[in-house]
């Protein structure tokens, strides 16, 4: 379920503490610093090991979450929008992560262009409540989603080249 | 507000974070792809570890190759080196060949490498071993070693002399030993052989001194021989020569001393196959072989002597006590068959173990022979063998029977007269001379004795002396001389012989007492008719006296009469009947009805007659007892008719008179023909044939009419006389014949 390589990364995404929703003030904040410093964390991580993926920015109360993922394949890289909102349940619902530019090409997708995520990840991501944050969301959820379907979709001819100055 | 600055601020580090630059590294996987293309370019040589996450230069392995080596004390296995090293087995056997062409010293062996350090080390083992154990075998260094027995037999052989001090083996290059090690072998061999004086397999040789079987076969023809084996093989036997020497010494000296070699004797020393070893050892003795044991000529030769004795001095020899002891029944039973030939075997008998000359056989029966002649005319006079006899001829003629019997009953009385009888007797004794005959070769059936006696076994048998009589008289004689033992199968020897004896002897008492008897019943016949004659002749007379008075007195006086002297009268006829029937009932105290069953009982021609008479007791009339009298009488007459008839025939045959050979053939014709007897002279014979006429064929008529007329002739002297006399002379045997020849008048006539 969980490759060796996808367990590393995860065990050194520091856990979270604070179970709080953007509906609980105080506690929220406490979360949100939490999520902060666990991401930071993560992204030095990745920056670390030159295997860095995805750009994320969030709206003031850290309720809304956009920036860019991108892979290499074939030392081309794709990139890809992404955005997602934090649920009112969070952290107990695991957020659901949507890439706007895939809507419609694959099957893997709920509509919205929100990636597929149930079959694995959810019953992972409520074992771990409140343990788990957007860190583990994106190193759990999108990562591997993109590893198996990008290049399917590029072998399919769905999505092409695009030759970006980013 | 505090926590949302510090969520801002945090914001800010989250974006500083990722738009710091990322550190520039290699990462493992360019890492390989940028070797794997050098690879591919062929501008380096790399040799990958079997996980394939390290790479290793030619080189470097040569040399780690070779510090293995080192390290595991100059023997690797390259298996064993693939795995230490981590790299694949097939890149080690690539580069083996640089290693050994570099290195003279190290050697690929079986896939593993070994170096001279190693030789020199196993050498010094070996040689250790070797004078440790005084022999070495490439085998089983093979095993100690695992290495391959032509490696180590190249190292040893090049190290013979140097490191390893020992010889090899001429016969198998793959044994070494030491010097010291084939003398003590040797020694050891020579003492065991040396110890041994019985014969003694080489397993159990080997097992006592621990040396192997092929050394010890190698060994042995180079050790001082004292004795010899019985084969190369495992399961060969050495024997030593002092025992076969004794073991010789012993068979000739026990065959000279006692003449014979028990087989037994031979098995005990352990001459398995003794008949061949006899063979080998005996050759050139004569001897004869027996079921358990052999013997010399001189054994034979004496027994035979002694039986040679025996028979001469008419006595016994027991064997048994004459030959040594070893001897079993067959044994002596085959001596006997070879020593006892022809005349000596007839002249002895053999019981069990004895040898019995025939002579003290028949000088034992000799003592019996009183005892059997008495015992014979017991029986004779008993009647026994007279019913022996009758049982042996029962179903032959009954007139015999009836003879035998009748002989049997008044053979008494006979006896009593027996000084007076002469040898008168008819052509009945002829007969009976014949039944004897037949009775002499009758012997008694033998007891189921093995004698060699060719008896000749027959239903039945008259035992005329028991088998104990015999034993009490011979006994005496026996436990003289010692031999109690043969008693019995003596006695069951004898038996039969004495039986047979008494039986002959019995039979020649018979046929005296026969020819007595026969005159005496002739007599017995002429009492009888006088008294008859008296007793008819008183009836007569006392019936005239009868008649005399009333009518009322006659009946009851001729009954009386009837009942008195009548009956005796009838009384003796039947008594005579009886005797003649061989029946030895005595009528004397008969009632009328007993009387009137025993006639009925009688054959039809003593039946008719004597019916009526003894009937007419019962009635009223003397006259007609009387003519019932006559009758019974004529019926009863018949055996004397017969005799007179045989005598008259005897004269007839011894007559030499021409005249009066017609006159009896004439008479014995008439007796034929009418069953009467009659009294005439020569005178009458013309008469006679005139009546016999119609009895005779016409030829025989014929010639005795002319036989007639000669004698007429002859008797008138006149001048043909002397002619006649010649005619007659030749007709007197034709005469004879006839007279003999002619039968009974019913045959003629039908």
């Amino acid at each position: 379920m969980v490759d060796e390589g996808t367990r590393k990364t995860l065990s050194n995404i520091p856990l979270l503490k604070t179970k709080a929703g953007p509906r609980d003030k105080e506690l929220w904040v406490e979360r949100l610093k939490e999520e902060y410093q666990s991401l930071i964390k993560y992204v030095q991580n990745n920056k670390a090991a030159d295997n860095d993926w995805f750009r994320l920015e969030s709206n003031k109360e850290g309720t809304k979450w956009f920036g860019k993922c991108w892979c290499i394949h074939d030392l081309l890289k794709y990139e890809f929008d992404v955005e997602f909102d934090i649920p009112v349940t969070y952290p107990t619902t695991a957020p659901e992560i949507a890439l706007p530019e895939l809507d419609g090409k694959t099957a893997k997708m709920y509509r919205g262009g929100k990636i597929c995520l149930s079959d694995h990840f959810k019953p992972l991501w409520a074992r771990n409540v409140p343990k788990f944050g957007i860190g583990h969301a994106m190193a759990l959820g999108l990562g591997p989603w993109l590893a198996v379907e990008i290049p399917d979709l590029i072998a399919k001819g769905v999505i092409t080249y695009k030759e970006k100055t980013g | 507000m505090a926590d949302w600055e510090e969520v801002k601020r945090l914001a800010a580090d989250f974006q500083k974070v990722q738009l710091s630059s990322t550190t520039q590294r290699l990462s493992e996987r360019n890492c390989i792809e940028i070797v794997s293309w050098l690879l591919e370019h062929k501008m380096i040589d790399l040799i990958f570890t079997s996980d394939g996450k390290e790479y290793l230069t030619p080189s470097q392995l040569i040399s780690e190759i070779k510090g293995e080596l080192y390290d595991n004390g100059g023997r690797v296995n390259l298996v064993e080196l693939s795995k230490s090293l981590g790299v694949d087995l097939g890149h080690i056997n690539a580069h083996i060949n640089d290693i050994l062409k570099g290195q003279k010293d190290i050697q690929s062996v079986l896939g593993q490498l070994i170096d001279s350090s190693y030789i020199t080390r196993i050498a010094g083992e070996i040689n250790e071993k070797l004078s440790q154990q005084g022999q070495i075998n490439v085998s089983d260094l093979t095993i100690q070693y695992d290495l391959p027995a032509d490696f180590l037999q190249q190292i040893l052989e090049k190290n013979l002399g140097k490191l390893i001090f020992g010889k090899q083996d001429q016969n198998d290059p793959k044994v070494f030993f030491t010097e010291s090690f084939i003398a003590r072998s040797k020694a050891k061999i020579r003492g065991a052989l040396a110890g041994l004086t019985r014969p003694t397999p080489v397993a159990s040789i080997l097992s006592h001194i621990g040396m192997s079987e092929k050394l010890f076969f190698s060994l042995f023809d180079q050790t001082s021989m004292f004795g010899s084996l019985t084969g190369r093989m495992a399961g060969a036997q050495y024997i030593p020569n002092v025992y076969a020497r004794s073991q010789s010494e012993w068979v000739n000296n026990f065959y000279k001393q006692n003449g014979y070699l028990e087989f037994d004797a031979l098995t005990r020393l352990g001459i398995s196959d003794y008949k061949a070893y006899i063979k080998k050892q005996l050759a050139n003795e004569e001897i004869l072989l027996l079921n358990s044991c052999v013997i010399s000529k001189n054994i034979l030769e004496r027994v035979d002597a002694d039986i040679d004795e025996c028979i001469s001095s008419k006595s016994y020899v027991d064997l048994q006590s004459n030959l040594p002891s070893v001897f079993n029944e067959k044994d002596l039973q085959a001596i006997l068959d070879s020593v006892l030939t022809g005349q000596k075997y007839q002249q002895t008998i053999v019981v069990d173990t004895y040898v019995i000359s025939k002579s003290f056989i028949d000088n034992l029966s000799k003592n019996c022979d009183e005892l059997v002649k008495e015992k014979a005319k017991r029986i004779v006079e008993s009647g026994k063998y007279q019913q022996h006899q009758i049982s042996l001829q029962t179903p032959q003629v009954k007139s015999q029977k009836f003879e035998d019997l009748d002989e049997k009953v008044d053979k008494r009385e006979e006896r009593r007269k027996k000084a007076a009888g002469g040898k008168s007797g008819g052509g009945t004794q002829g007969r009976e001379t014949k039944t004897k005959s037949t009775k002499k070769q009758s012997k008694p059936t033998s007891k189921g004795n093995d004698d060699d006696t060719d008896i000749l076994e027959k239903k039945t048998s008259l035992e005329v002396v028991t088998a104990d009589d015999i034993k009490t008289v011979i006994q005496n004689t026996l436990e003289d001389e010692g031999l109690d033992d043969l008693i019995e199968p003596l006695t069951e020897y004898l038996l039969p012989r004495l039986n047979e004896q008494g039986l002959e002897i019995a039979a020649n008492i018979y046929a005296t007492t026969v020819a007595d008897r026969t005159a005496n019943r002739r007599q017995t016949h002429n009492e009888l008719q006088n008294k008859l004659n008296a007793l008819v002749g008183d009836v007569r007379l006392f019936e005239k006296g009868v008649k005399l008075l009333s009518n009322d007195l006659q009946p009851l006086l001729i009954k009386y009469l009837l009942k008195t002297l009548c009956t005796d009268i009838v009384t003796e006829i039947l008594n005579y009947v009886a005797a003649e029937q061989n029946s030895s009932i005595v009528t004397d105290n008969f009632n009328n009805d007993q009387r009137l069953k025993f006639v009925n009982d009688l054959p039809a021609e003593f039946k008719g007659p004597l019916l009526p008479l003894v009937k007419s007791l019962t009635g009223q009339n003397i006259d007609d007892f009387m003519t019932a009298v006559e009758d019974g009488l004529s019926s009863c007459n018949r055996t004397i008719i017969l005799n007179h008839k045989h005598q008259l025939l005897e004269q007839l045959n011894q007559c030499e008179d021409l005249a009066l050979v017609l006159h009896l053939a004439t008479l014995v014709i008439f007796t034929t023909a009418t069953q009467c007897m009659l009294h005439a002279s020569g005178r009458h014979v013309a008469g006679l044939l005139a009546f016999l006429k119609q009895y005779l064929a016409e030829e025989q008529y014929a010639e005795l009419t002319s036989y007639h007329d000669f004698v007429t002739l002859m008797l008138s002297a006149g001048s043909e006389a002397e002619n006649a006399k010649e005619k007659l002379k030749e007709k007197v045997t034709t005469i004879k014949n006839i007279a003999n020849e002619f039968k009974k008048p019913g045959v003629e006539k039908s």
